[in-house]
This record gives C-alpha cells, structure tokens and sequence, in this order.
C-alpha cells in the first residue's frame, strides 16, 4: 500500500507536470511552483484522492511537500470528528489570499 | 491634447495570429467561421463558430495555465506579441504611469460554466478553489498588469460588443491628455462554452447554418442574412505619445486620431440610428474632422436584420450623399463577432488596411438588400481604397456605442 506521500508525490508529479524525482519531502512547494493558490488548488484534490474533508477555515503554514503530506495524516486521523479539522487550522493561521 | 501613436500590435484570431498572418487572411476573403463539431455541437440549432488555433502549453506552465481561463490566456499571448512589436525599454517607462485597458464581454465564462455543470450538473459541491480568480472579468487585464509590472490604471471595461473599443478610446484619452506614459489596450474573448453559446442562441441572434457553404453562415449587409457567429480571440496595442514614439525610432503602425462615445438610453438590445449616428458624429468631432475627410469605414456589421439596417441609416445620415462612396467593410464575415474584443480586433484590421490602403472585403455578400445599399466593398479587397483616415465602429447590447477614427502612419 501507497504511503501518503507517494500519492501526494503523485498528484503533484501529474497536476505540475514534474519528475516524481523532483518531488522529496523537503521540496519546498514554492520551488516546486506552487505558490498559495497553487496550494489552495492542491488541497481541494487533495480532498478527493483522500476522500478527507478539509476544514472551512483557510489553512497554512504549509511550506514543503512533507508539510503537506504530514497535514493529510492529521486530516485523516481527525477524520471522525467534525471539529478536529478546524481546531487543528486554527493552529496552522490564515492562507495569505485577499 | 497629445497626438498618440500604435507602436505594438498583438493579435490572436480566428484569421490567424499576428499582423501578416491576419491581414493577409482577410485580405483574401478567407473565412474562419467553421462547423462546430464535438458532443456539445449536438445541443446547437446552428453549431457555428470561429475558433482560435491555440495551444495554452505553448505559452504556459502548467501551474500557469490551470490559473487562467482561455480568455486570460489570450489576453496575456496577444498582450505579449504587442509588447514585443513595440520593442520597448521598460527602464525607460515611469511604470506608475503605465495602463492597462481592457475589454471583455463575457469575461472568464467558461470557467463559471464549468463550475455550474459542477454544482447543478452534477450536484456535486466540489467547485474548484480558483473558479472566482478564473471567472471574474477583470482576470485578463490583471495578469497583463502583473507580466508586465505597469502599476498604473488596470482598468475592464464590459460594455458587451462595444468593450474593447472603448478600452482603447479610454487608454487613448489617458494617453492624449498626459495622464498616462504608455498604455496596453485592447480586448479579450472567449465565449464558445456550451452556456454561452446556448444563451446566445436562446436570444435568436446567432446565424443559421450556410447548407452548401457552412463558412459563409455570417453574410453582413446581403439580404439573406440571418445573423452573427460567434468568435473568440484577443487583439491588443501598445499606445504611445507621438513624439515619444517618433524620438525612440519606434515602428508607428498608425494613429488614433479620435474617440466617440454615445449611448442609446432607450432600449437593451434594439440598434438606435440616431444613438449610432450620434457616436459617428462625436467621434469626428473629438479627431476635429469633417465628414468629408473619413476615407471608409469598419462597419460594426454583425450580420443581424436589425444592425445592419439601422447602421447603413445611421451612416447615410452622417455622411449624407456621399455615404454611398465611402468604402463600408464588414469583416465579422470572416472572423467572426467576437464580442468584447471585436472592437480591439477591428480596430487591428483597420488599422491594417490603412497601412496597405486596401479597404477589406465583406464576405458572403450575395443579394442586395434595398435597405443596405452603401459600397460594402462586396466578396473582394480593394487596393486603394482604404485611404488615410478610417472609422472603426462598435456597437452594443446595452446602448453603448463606440467609434474609433484611425490614421495612417506614412502620411502623419
């Protein structure tokens, strides 16, 4: 079975067009070209090829691709309860959109 | 006032891409307007349309391109292309006092488009997270703005058919008048989703399928017409002071001389004469001409019963007798009505014509109609007959009329 990683590692490799290579758990995700819309965009697949549900609030603090794949794990294992999303953002502080 | 040169055209249409390509298209009387093929053209009474070859990875990242809707695309490619025809220094522009100016009339519908078959099409809640910066109608101008880093005025005018003429009668008057150094203005559209072309189609407008010639569907002026087609595509010039243009040696491929603007107030969607001739008039009046000093003329001619009569009134009553002298060029045969930026695109070919003194041909000009009797300029271009002042016409649901009055380089 996939670990998480690999199936972000995949998702990013297809929706940017990059070399799985390229995408490491360091890779910051502005090098990699996604910028804060880029990553607002990269949840909301996220959403479907985890089948989590994101909180409404924004969400941030997210700079590399462990980052994020680290913020799934969290998803999922707060899954069953409807609050624990938006306790956990509340954490993480506003995406930087207008 | 200022006199204000073109020193940088960039265009993406359904004639082609780039000035030679386009003009030498409508020059020859080729008509892009096509059969729409594909599962949405089963829903379309008449699937028509003229399409822009067009290949957004050619120009794009991938992070890019998922960013922008079609019509920012073309905005940002055409935008470009005059950026790199001007072959200007950026160092050298004060970019606080750079513009953009742009029209659209239907802004980013594609995207909303896609986001309503989400919602109600397929009752699904997942509308994707860049659905409001793809759709909203002033997108294009911004990522023009932000390509280009010109801090000035990034202004979206959506007057429907009229936008982009009156984009770049605004940036004219900024630049005219000494507000601005340089602006960006012209027009953007991209309106052939399934919505789009439906609606359109609801409001019994769109041109009935040409049997034996479906390219010829669009027929301005002929009395077998039957309405527009649709057509998507961008058309965008760099404006300049004269004087500065002339002092850095820059290509000049014309001048705008004037700008009328003059709305109906009557009635949403019906062509007023008196409001066309009214902007006919202005126009003249802001480039301080005669009548008698307008060589011919981009009829706004969309093909439509209504437009066409009420615009050949329109002129003769401006023009008087000498109306039917006047070289009257219909080009939407050709490329199409591309709305919000049909007027940017127009105002490319006239300016164009102007520059090989070749009045351009309406197309599919077959029968004369008694209330469309001006020289149309019927089927074929005529060398020598552009002349050096032009008239480019935009009219608009909405009332909004436009007139441009375009000059010859060489003789400026």
């Amino acid at each position: 079975m996939k670990t998480t990683f690999q199936r972000l590692q995949a998702i990013v490799a297809k929706d940017y067009k990059l070399d799985a290579d390229a995408i490491t758990a360091d890779a910051s995700l502005e090098f990699l070209g996604i910028d804060s819309l880029g990553v607002a965009e990269l949840l909301f697949n996220i959403e479907d090829e985890f089948g989590v549900t994101l909180p409404v609030e924004p969400v941030d603090s997210l700079a590399t691709v462990g980052d994020v794949a680290r913020f799934i794990d969290t998803l999922i294992a707060a899954q069953p309860a409807p609050s624990a999303g938006a306790a956990l953002v509340s954490q993480l502080g506003p995406v930087p959109l207008a | 006032m200022r006199r204000v040169a073109v020193t940088g055209i960039g265009v993406l249409s359904p004639l082609g891409n780039g000035c030679d390509e386009v003009f030498n298209a409508a020059c020859n009387g080729r008509s892009a307007v096509a059969r729409l093929t594909g599962k949405a053209a089963d829903r379309l009474k008449a699937p028509l349309a003229a399409v822009v070859s067009f290949d957004a990875a050619e120009h794009f990242d991938p992070a890019k391109a998922r960013m922008l809707d079609r019509v920012s695309q073309f905005a940002v490619v055409a935008a470009r292309g005059a950026m790199a025809d001007a072959a200007l220094d950026l160092k050298a522009v004060d970019l606080n006092r750079a513009g953009v100016f742009l029209g659209t009339g239907m802004g980013g519908s594609a995207s909303m488009d896609d986001g309503y078959q989400t919602l109600y099409g397929e009752g699904s809640d997942r509308i994707k997270p860049l659905l409001i910066l793809m759709g909203m109608h002033n997108a294009p101008a911004a990522w023009i703005g932000i390509e280009h880093g010109f801090r000035g005025p990034n202004l979206t005018y959506s007057t429907a058919c009229s936008s982009s003429a009156v984009a770049i009668g605004e940036a004219w008057l900024r630049v005219a008048s000494g507000s601005l150094d340089m602006a960006l203005a012209g027009g953007s559209e991209a309106p052939l989703s399934l919505g789009s072309l439906k609606a359109w189609e609801a409001m019994h407008t769109l041109a009935a399928v040409d049997a034996s010639d479906p390219s010829a569907s669009c027929k301005p002026f002929s009395a077998d017409r039957s309405g527009m087609v649709l057509g998507e595509g961008a058309a965008v010039l760099v404006l300049e002071p004269w004087d500065t243009a002339r002092a850095r040696g820059a290509r000049i491929h014309g001048e705008i001389l004037g700008y009328g603007l003059v709305t109906d107030a009557s009635h949403i969607a019906k062509p007023s004469v008196e409001g066309q001739a009214a902007a006919l008039r202005a126009a003249l009046a802001s480039a301080k001409l005669d009548p008698s000093q307008i060589d011919s003329i981009n009829a706004h001619g969309t093909g439509t019963q209504a437009n066409d009569a009420a615009e050949t009134m329109a002129i003769k009553q401006v023009f008087g007798a000498r109306a039917s002298r006047i070289p009257v060029s219909a080009t939407k045969a050709m490329h199409g009505h591309l709305l919000g930026a049909a007027g940017a695109l127009e105002c490319v070919l006239s300016l164009l014509a102007l520059q090989h003194n070749t009045a351009l041909p309406t197309r599919h000009l077959r029968s004369s109609d008694p209330v469309c009797d001006l020289d149309y300029v019927p089927n074929a271009a005529r060398a020598g007959a552009a002349g050096h002042t032009m008239l480019s016409s935009s009219f608009a649901f909405g009332g909004t009329n436009a007139v441009l009055v375009l000059g010859r380089a060489a003789e400026q």
